[in-house]
């Protein structure tokens, strides 16, 4: 482009974000849009009037994702909570063209979404998304197949550990000792006697360009870790850790709180993966006991309870657990770090720090 | 195709707006609530360190400083001597170290004089009512400031031929350099409407009486002339000198006695610091003898040496010798010589009225032996001229915080002379509150009530947003480099400013982090370019609020409350 036709351009821009002009001699914009929501820093691609639970760590994860990923995006969206509450007939929360199918097979809506901008030649980049049991279990042969298939789709898992929208059955992805409607801690059983899957090394072992873990608690994270994804050409998925109020008994209040010490203690690492190694983690500053993220949550109450033995025994397999991760991902930061679980999230006056 | 999808098959975008959620909003909402800082409600000068700390962070320097000088006309000199009980406050001691804000003053208040900025202030009508101010030390000075700046004339009375009061003739150049009292000195009294009369004692060159009539009101700033009495048990050394007095003299003559081994007696400023020159003028020993204990976990915090931290410590590194808890007994003569002193512990201790006594414990008497003994003990109000209102008491008491002389309506009394202050910061407090207090009683109003803003404490905070960092370094002369002149602690570079006012956590205020907007679920936060009128940035949508109460607990500052849906915003008060 040459110089002059630089300046016209950017001067259509300057008129088109109601900034101020260059010159006098430039059109000024209108006055600003009276509806504040309207003229947001950020790309709205999910609104406000979804139907999303108080404190809802899933909308709020969404959210975060839409604001990195669009607007040029499209969504294939699997059953779910998300999918319910973000389109109660007649109305949608969504600005991005959307498409919803079945339970079972996002990955497959998107690879063909994806198949058929290809075909027309348009860059619209396609996102999947679904909640953990669309993914660990139900949507995932769909999901391995979209991979091995290597569609450049970024397919998101909103992880809020279990089948929330049906209420609360458990999945491959609730924790162990979690109690659901499924796995109902009692005198057989102390919650869910499985352990939650590995999913992300099932992942890596599709050999994909770029793989991640993150949690709502670290919005700077997910930006990244999207905005990375997005500029990655060839499948890749992120998971991201989202407490669910209801779900897993806690105040709306304290979603974040508690997804943070899922990360800090443990038993939430997040981690990195390209071409199925780990590439980068969030170093953990200071571990912190699961029982302090445990304690947080009724779906864990039954691991206070100081008169049954087993308790103690389920708090410290939890505790095990976490330490194996700490250990396997080498988690335990030898310094301070800035990107690490205490140094991620700081803020200072005009935002985060990082 | 000509196929159309059916109605039940599609959406169009971002429609679920037409339904608004905060219908689900049970109990409470989201509101702003700007609580005090623990800084600004400690400090006596009435600053609001959290507000030009974040002009700071926003890299405006003179924005910071007009924010600052609402409260303090004189930031080079407090930053220099003030005991920052800010700092003590600070919420930041429970992470890592308190901002070290006294330094940032202190670089705000040079960096004012270098640039040459002026304050925010407007020239007052030739008819604006005249305030009478008597004393040019920091009370009077600040009193005269806020006057013009409330839009009245002032003249201030001066009995010395300079104005700074205690500033200038009794605190050491070590510590705060002449060319800084003269710098902020010159530009306050530069200000139109304001007229300084030196060489004019109330009492001698003009009369309480005649400043009544002839002024809207009366301001008195005497401080503190006359030294208290001084003897044990009914006996004193021969050629005693008083320390104020020695002080003093010091500073204008640079004459101080000779002596080998000095004892001062005293827990205050004046103590401790002519303990220093008494020391680098060449006394082997200087022994410190008070009351007061030394700060530490087991010493109640209104039993403490009444000095500045860092002048105990520096003190002690020169050498100083402090015995707390004592008190002298019998000086020890040998025929008419003075040869030394006995002293005993002793301890405050409540009687059966439960007013603190001191008690002095038998079987812990011990001798010091010396050559000269400085009392030095505090002082008391001169009573030339002001006889009718002194009566018989050793200050002037005014009610309260207004400064108002309850009996003698239109005269207030601040600084030193109440008796109950003690620090350059609070007498330019009592400055700015006389000159409030004035308005209002001239305007026919009843004096502003006290500040009851609740205060934002640690527990307020979420301080997972704040990470551990290092307080800004504090550079002193060496020990044996120190001289009578030269300034003993030295200046943060501005880099070192700016770093060590982005440590400040904007305890109670809005931090503009976007925490809130980021992490609202239902996009119930706007953020808005135009300040909003609780003087954020941010406005709660609460047709979309569901009233979760996260933006409330991720706030880092505690500026977020969860209040019944009927509360509105608690008035703002100054
Ligand atoms: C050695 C020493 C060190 C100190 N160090 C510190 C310190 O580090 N930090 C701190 O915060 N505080 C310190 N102080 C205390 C501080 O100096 C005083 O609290 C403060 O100066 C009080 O201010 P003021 O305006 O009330 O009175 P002053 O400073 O005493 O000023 C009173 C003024 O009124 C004038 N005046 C008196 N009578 C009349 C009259 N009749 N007519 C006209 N004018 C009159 C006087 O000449 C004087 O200029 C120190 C005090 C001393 C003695
Ligand atoms: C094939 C099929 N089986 C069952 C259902 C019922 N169903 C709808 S949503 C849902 C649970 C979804 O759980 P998850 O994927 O974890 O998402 P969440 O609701 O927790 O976000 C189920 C079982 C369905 N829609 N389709
Ligand atoms: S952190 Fe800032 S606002 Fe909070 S008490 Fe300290 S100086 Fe004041
Ligand atoms: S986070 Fe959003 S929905 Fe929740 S209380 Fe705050 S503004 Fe309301
Ligand atoms: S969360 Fe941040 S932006 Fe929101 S009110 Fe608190 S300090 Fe201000």
């Amino acid at each position: 482009m040459t110089d002059t036709s630089n300046a016209t351009r950017l001067a259509e821009l300057r008129l088109k974000h109601g900034r101020p002009p260059a010159s006098p001699a430039e059109p000024s914009a209108p006055p600003r849009d009276k509806d504040l929501r309207k003229s947001q820093p950020r790309f709205r691609g999910l609104e406000a009037g979804h139907r999303a639970c108080q404190g809802c760590g899933e909308a709020l994860a969404t959210r975060l994702v839409m604001e990195s990923a669009g607007p040029d995006v499209m969504i294939a969206n699997a059953t779910g909570c998300l999918e319910v509450f973000t389109t109660p007939w007649p109305e949608s929360a969504w600005r991005v063209p959307w498409i919803h199918s079945l339970f079972e097979n996002a990955a497959a809506v998107a690879a063909g979404m994806e198949s058929a901008m290809k075909a027309k030649g348009h860059r619209t980049k396609v996102l999947a998304f679904g909640g953990d049991g669309g993914t660990y279990d139900i949507g995932f042969q769909s999901l391995s197949g979209m991979l091995e298939r290597y569609h450049n789709v970024l397919y998101v898992c909103y992880d809020n550990e279990a089948y929330m929208n049906t209420g609360i059955q458990r999945s491959s992805s609730t924790p162990h000792a979690a109690s659901t409607t499924t796995s109902p801690s009692g005198k057989a059983r102390m919650g869910k006697r499985h352990l939650k899957k590995d999913l992300l090394s099932i992942i890596a072992a599709h050999h994909i360009p770029y793989a991640a873990s993150a949690s709502v608690a670290y919005p700077t994270d997910i930006r990244r870790k999207v905005r990375h994804a997005m500029e990655t050409e060839g499948p890749t998925f992120i998971v991201i850790h989202s407490p669910c109020p209801l779900g897993w008994g806690h105040d709306g209040s304290v979603t974040i709180e508690v997804a943070r010490k899922a990360v800090q203690c443990g038993l939430f690492p997040l981690v990195e993966l390209e071409r199925g190694e780990v590439c980068n983690v969030m170093p953990i500053r200071q571990p912190q006991p699961v029982s302090e993220y445990l304690k947080l949550q009724s779906r864990f109450r039954h691991l206070f309870n100081d008169k049954d033995p087993r308790a103690l025994e389920e708090r410290q397999h939890l505790q095990a657990l976490a330490d194996h991760n700490i250990t396997l991902f080498n988690l335990r930061g030898d310094q301070a770090d800035p990107m690490d679980t205490a140094g991620m999230d700081t803020v200072r006056r005009g935002g985060p720090v990082h | 195709m000509t196929h159309v999808l059916t109605r039940g098959a599609y959406a169009l975008p971002g429609t679920s707006l037409a339904f608004k959620t905060g219908d689900w909003r049970s109990t409470e909402k989201p509101l702003h609530h700007h609580r005090k800082a623990p800084c600004h409600d400690a400090c006596p000068a009435g600053e609001d360190q959290q507000a030009w700390l974040a002009r700071l962070q926003e890299g405006n320097l003179e924005g910071a400083w007009l924010e600052l000088v609402k409260a303090n006309p004189l930031p080079a000199i407090t930053g220099r001597v003030c005991p920052h009980p800010c700092e003590t406050a600070c919420n930041r001691k429970h992470m890592d170290q308190p901002i070290a804000i006294h330094n940032v003053e202190r670089w705000l208040g040079d960096e004012a004089i270098s640039r040459g900025w002026q304050y925010p202030v407007t020239t007052p009508s030739a008819e604006a009512p005249k305030v009478a101010v008597v004393g040019a030390g920091p009370g009077g000075l600040s009193a005269a400031y806020h006057l013009v700046r409330l839009g009245y004339r002032a003249t201030v009375f001066e009995a010395l031929p300079e104005i700074g009061g205690l500033l200038r003739a009794a605190i050491p150049m070590t510590r705060l350099p002449r060319s800084i009292i003269d710098a902020e000195g010159e530009r306050l009294l530069a200000l139109p409407g304001l007229e300084l009369l030196l060489r004019q004692k109330l009492g001698r060159d003009v009369s309480l009486a005649e400043l009544r009539s002839e002024f809207a009101a009366v301001v008195l700033a005497p401080g503190c002339q006359k030294s208290r009495p001084w003897d044990v048990a009914g006996a004193v050394p021969q050629h005693l000198h008083e320390g104020l007095h020695l002080l003093k003299e010091w500073i204008d003559h640079g004459w101080l006695p000779e002596a080998r081994r000095v004892v001062v007696h005293g827990g205050g400023n004046t103590a401790v610091d002519l303990c220093r020159i008494m020391k680098r003028n060449g006394a082997e020993e200087v022994h410190l003898l008070t009351a007061s204990g030394l700060p530490g976990p087991d010493t109640d915090p209104d039993d403490v040496l009444n000095v500045v931290p860092r002048e105990l410590e520096e003190a002690l590194e020169e050498g100083i010798q402090i015995h707390p808890h004592v008190t002298i007994n019998r000086l020890i003569m040998k025929g008419s010589v003075f040869t030394g002193v006995e002293m005993v512990s002793l301890r405050k201790l409540p009687g059966q009225d439960g007013r603190k006594r001191r008690i002095p414990f038998e079987g812990t008497e011990r001798l010091l032996h010396c050559d000269m003994v400085v009392p030095s003990i505090g002082e008391i109000v001169d009573p030339e001229g002001i006889e009718e209102i002194l009566g018989q008491h050793k200050y002037l008491h005014p009610k309260d915080d207004t400064c108002e002389l309850g009996d003698h309506p239109g005269v207030y009394v601040l600084g030193d002379a109440r008796g109950d202050r003690g620090t350059v910061a609070a007498a330019i407090g009592d400055g700015r509150m006389a000159a409030l207090t004035i308005q209002r009683r001239i305007n026919g109003a009843e004096p502003l009530p006290p500040d009851t803003r609740e205060v934002a404490t640690f527990d307020k905070l979420n301080i997972e947003y704040f990470d551990r960092t290092e307080r800004a370094p504090l550079r002193k002369l060496p020990v044996a480099e120190r001289n009578d002149e030269s300034e003993i602690e030295l200046d943060l570079t501005g880099p070192e400013a700016a770093a060590e006012a982005r440590r400040c956590m904007s305890c109670g205020n809005c931090l503009a982090c976007d925490n809130c907007w980021t992490l609202c679920p239902d996009n119930a936060v706007i953020k808005t370019v135009e300040m909003a009128s609780d003087g954020t940035h941010y406005v709660f949508d609460y047709d979309f609020c569901k009233g979760c109460g996260l933006c409330s607990a991720e706030c880092p500052c505690g500026f977020i409350d969860m209040v019944p849906e009927d509360t509105v915003l608690p008035a703002a008060t100054t």
